[in-house]
């Protein structure tokens, strides 16, 4: 699927020179960032509903940088920032008559696009959406499906589009690619897609179950001697390993999970011995905390649009 | 394009009337003993026949056909492929070893060159489905997730897979081989074909053989021609007490379950009409730990239920043909009570009581999981 | 009935299904009402023969004043933003014809009318035409109305025998529909995977604004003619409520 149409620029290597000596000097070592929050703290959001006037429905998300990254960004100590914060833009266009092709269908049809911007990870990504973005997609449909009452509208169509405007990194980027690595950012991306565009369908006035939520926790190993802990909301730089994660989309009026996705080895998980749950259990759960946590801002997003247009009127 | 907005929800949307799915549902959530349209025991799988190395033109291969018909190709091609360290790779660790190292680089030492992900490529060609359709892309990635996430660990005796899937691809530091799984279904699905897919890609990974290496160390790889004594991408274990017995494995490649929930029950490996009227579907990927019997979890993905998508059944109460009331328009109404043996189509997700029980039902000892990898066991692979 | 919220969010409880009706914009869970679009959430007692128990519903207008149903009249209706209302059979619609054939006009659905203007239609037409203009131009509001594109609206068509309720045989389509006719019509059916259906068999429905070959905007004279004012020339349509 290469992109014929467009001069491309490089896939990667675009970015600056990397020099040795920065890396072999102290700061080059220090300048991995751990964690500061506590393990069940959850990064703050910003979450704001009908941003985009022509759309029905539209909201933007965007993560609050670490403490390091805010550091790093004020007085930049290397030329690479430490770690990125997800920022997503979501529309919502619909509900609208579905193409002539498309045989008479009595619910809603959904449609995600899911689309980094170019620039938005440390890899440049290409215009046409590669395999990462069409599963991101899959995901999200079955997140949202779960949670739209579709047979309210017959007939029609939901186009739902997210732009990554800047994405979350899969490793602290002065890590090399190691045996545990996977795209872990992608669950950061999922959980924050997942909530922005529950905002905009309810921005959109489409009818809901409840508005869903996405959240995030895994498990992570900072040196190799200790087993791996349960940490909320992860962000992938901040950690040296991560063993294995878990996104849910949750609906927490009716206690249920629309999407699941876990990836990794959970088996060697370091729970309290008076912790009988098996080491996916606390993922699932630790999730379905986070999402709980997002959930409050969300319902706050939410409230804030109704009060907008009630100031129009 | 209706093609692609099917493909999304797990296979097509049923043709099935609103009292076709009640039926099948009241009868497949009926406490304790559900009865499946096919008289399966809710953890029985459908019969399959299966063989391997079928294509000579490949490293490994393998085929397996279900009693409906369909069948499933795969062909694992290797290539040898320079090592790209990009400046992100070239890191502190391969710095560090030059100056004076800091101790825990130091101990990683120079084997632990790792292997990436990238490298083993998936691809999946479903007829009636572009190879850009969400179908094929969502199973692909399913199926390479689970695939080089799988690191077996601590293990003694199988050092070749230390780095799991992706560590076996390294040859040396400037060296690897990268993989192409290609998955060929040879007819249109008829139900959702990820359970074919991911026994197939299984037996097709142990068949799989890299030519044995002559070359040592960091020198540009050279290999042995003789095919004869090529080894497996998966080792097998050398104490056979006889040749006639089935080799074993000391790592084997990941296995994909789907699993459905309706009411109730658990059921595994679901036809098309059963998965129609599921309340969750979750494909659970699993392979045997190598340092214990345990199954081991790698990764679950839920997929969106085509119940969701059906059309609901009206109740006598409101259907004007049997003297009832007037339908209630559906966009103005706030949705009816459930009315008994009336097929409403699913909405909402799943308790997490059900995934929880959906998962021990294949991890548990003496569970499906198990039942799975040892009948895979059984098939002997050349 | 007093803790009720002045505003509902999806998935927020509003009562027990034994004290209310699910109405629109709201679903019922395990016995209980639950909104399911964000907005103030109404109760619309109900008519005391009927039905013991009042509905509540979420609406989608963001109206500072609840209409209360007793004072439903033509003044409480006041512009304000509406959202993505779909066409339903028997809701009234205001339509602009694409497309005159033989046996059939196709129609694109700008406006879906909501309850509060549609019904006081029947009692005695209180609303004008001016109020039916306002509510089109107010439906800029709807983001759905920023395209002009007809394909990103519902298509609806009027069959040769749903024209009028009289003299079915003797329609001639040419002489109801022009294209570009902005038309009053119910829906009686959703139809088929791309057209609605559409109704214009009642004295209240058809054609009422139209501009006339010259391309002046012509008044009604009879349920069957139209007059330019500046030409003077009639030209024949299937006119809504002339008088």
């Amino acid at each position: 699927m290469a992109d014929r149409r467009r001069i491309n620029g490089p896939p990667a290597g675009t970015r600056p020179p990397v020099y040795a000596s920065l890396k072999e000097s102290k700061t080059g070592v220090s300048e991995r960032t751990l964690r500061q929050r506590q393990p069940t703290e959850l990064r703050k959001f910003y979450l704001k509903t009908g941003m985009i006037p022509t759309a029905s429905g539209s909201s933007y998300l965007e993560f609050a940088p670490s403490a390091a990254l805010a550091a790093a960004r004020s007085n930049p100590k290397s030329l690479i920032p430490p770690s990125s914060a997800l920022k997503v833009a979501c529309t919502v266009h619909g509900p609208k008559p579905l193409p002539r092709s498309v045989p008479f269908s009595p619910n809603l049809l959904l449609t995600t696009h899911v689309k980094f911007a170019p620039f938005a990870a440390r890899k440049r990504k290409g215009h046409v959406r590669d395999t990462t973005e069409r599963d991101l997609g899959v995901h999200l449909e079955t997140a949202l499906r779960g949670a739209i009452i579709a047979e309210r509208w017959p007939k029609s169509g939901l186009d739902i589009t997210l732009t990554i405007v800047e994405a979350e990194d899969d490793r602290w980027w002065g890590d090399a690619p190691d045996s545990h690595d996977a795209s872990w950012g992608m669950l950061n991306v999922l959980a924050g897609c997942i909530t922005a565009a529950s905002a905009a369908i309810a921005d959109a006035h489409i009818d809901c179950l409840d508005l869903v939520s996405g959240g995030v926790a895994a498990l992570v190993s900072d040196d190799a001697s200790t087993a791996p802990r349960l940490v909320l909301d992860v962000d992938p730089a901040e950690h040296r390993s991560i063993q294995s994660a878990c996104v849910v989309a949750y609906m927490p009026a009716r206690d249920e999970i629309t999407e699941l996705w876990l990836k990794g080895d959970s088996s060697r998980a370091a729970l309290e011995k008076s912790d009988g749950r098996t080491g996916h259990e606390a993922l699932i759960d630790g999730a379905v905390d986070a999402a709980r946590g997002a959930n409050t801002i969300l319902t706050d997003a939410v409230r804030e649009s109704i009060a907008r247009s009630f100031a129009q009127v | 394009m209706s093609n692609q907005r099917q493909a999304s929800s797990a296979s097509q949307v049923p043709h099935l009337s609103p009292a076709e799915l009640s039926y099948l549902y009241t009868s497949l959530s009926l406490p304790k003993n559900p009865i499946r349209p096919d008289g399966r025991s809710p953890t029985q799988f459908r019969p399959l026949s299966a063989e391997t190395n079928i294509l000579p033109g490949t490293n490994g291969s393998a085929r397996i056909g279900f009693a409906d018909g369909t069948q499933a190709i795969v062909g694992v091609k290797a290539s040898v492929e320079k090592t790209i360290l990009a400046a992100d790779t070239l890191d502190s660790r391969s710095l560090a070893q030059h100056g004076d190292a800091l101790n825990r680089e130091g101990e990683e030492g120079s084997a632990a060159v790792s292997g990436q992900g990238e490298w083993v490529q998936m691809s999946i060609e479903i007829p009636g489905y572009r190879d850009d359709d969400a179908l094929p892309v969502f199973l692909g990635e399913m199926m390479r997730e689970s695939l080089v996430g799988s690191v077996a660990g601590g293990s003694e005796e199988v050092k070749e897979m230390a780095g799991g899937l992706k560590g076996r691809l390294v040859i040396n530091k400037r060296w690897h081989w990268r993989l192409y799984i290609d998955v060929l279904l040879l007819s249109q699905p008829l139900a959702y074909p990820l359970p074919l897919l991911s026994l197939t890609t299984h037996l097709a990974l142990l068949s799989t053989k890299l030519p044995k290496l002559k070359s040592t160390g960091e020198e540009d790889p050279f290999f042995d021609d003789d095919w004869a004594v090529a080894e497996y991408l998966y080792p097998r274990s050398n104490k056979q007490s006889s040749p006639s017995d089935a080799p074993t494995y000391p790592v084997r490649p990941p296995v994909t379950l789907l699993v459905i929930a309706v009411g109730e029950n658990v059921i595994f490996d679901p036809n098309r009409e059963e998965i129609a009227v599921a309340d969750a579907v979750l494909a659970i990927s699993i392979t045997r730990s190598s340092d214990s019997e345990n199954m081991k979890l790698l990764s679950i993905r839920s997929i969106d239920p085509p119940s969701r998508l059906t059309q609901p059944g009206i109740p006598n109460s409101e259907n004007v043909n049997m003297l009832g009331g007037p339908p209630a328009s559906s966009n103005q109404s706030g949705g009816q009570e459930e009315v008994g043996g009336v097929w409403r189509p699913r909405r909402g997700g799943v308790q997490r009581s059900v995934i929880t029980r959906m998962i021990k039902t294949v991890l548990q000892k003496g569970g499906v999981g198990e039942e799975v990898i040892q009948g895979l066991e059984g098939v002997k692979v050349e | 009935m007093n803790s009720l919220p002045s505003i509902a969010i999806p998935g927020q409880r509003l009562g027990s299904t034994a004290t209310y009706f699910a109405g629109p914009g709201t679903h019922v869970h395990q016995n209980a009402v639950y909104a399911s679009i964000a907005g103030p959430v109404v109760t619309d007692a109900a008519p005391p023969q009927t039905r013991s128990r009042p509905t509540l519903r979420v609406s989608r207008v963001t109206d500072t004043k609840h209409p209360s149903p007793s004072a439903a009249t033509a003044t409480t209706y006041k512009s304000k933003p509406r959202y993505n209302t779909l066409p339903a059979v028997d809701s009234i619609v205001l339509a602009r014809v694409t497309r005159v054939q033989k046996r059939q006009a196709t129609v694109s659905i700008l406006v879906v009318l909501d309850e509060s203007t549609s019904q006081p239609l029947d009692q005695s037409g209180a609303i004008s035409d001016k109020e039916y203009m306002a509510s089109l131009l107010t439906s800029a509001a709807n983001p759905e109305n920023h395209s002009n594109s007809d394909d990103l609206r519902f298509q609806a068509l009027i069959r040769k025998e749903d024209v009028r309720a009289v003299e079915k045989d003797h329609v001639v389509m040419d002489e109801m529909f022009r294209v570009g006719d902005i038309v009053r019509g119910s829906v009686i059916s959703l139809g088929d995977q791309s057209f609605y259906y559409i109704t214009t068999a009642r004295n209240d429905l058809g054609v009422f604004m139209a501009r006339s070959e010259a391309g002046n905007m012509m008044f009604p004279v009879t349920w069957k003619e139209m007059r330019d004012p500046i030409t003077g020339i009639s030209e024949s349509r299937k006119v809504a409520r002339p008088f």
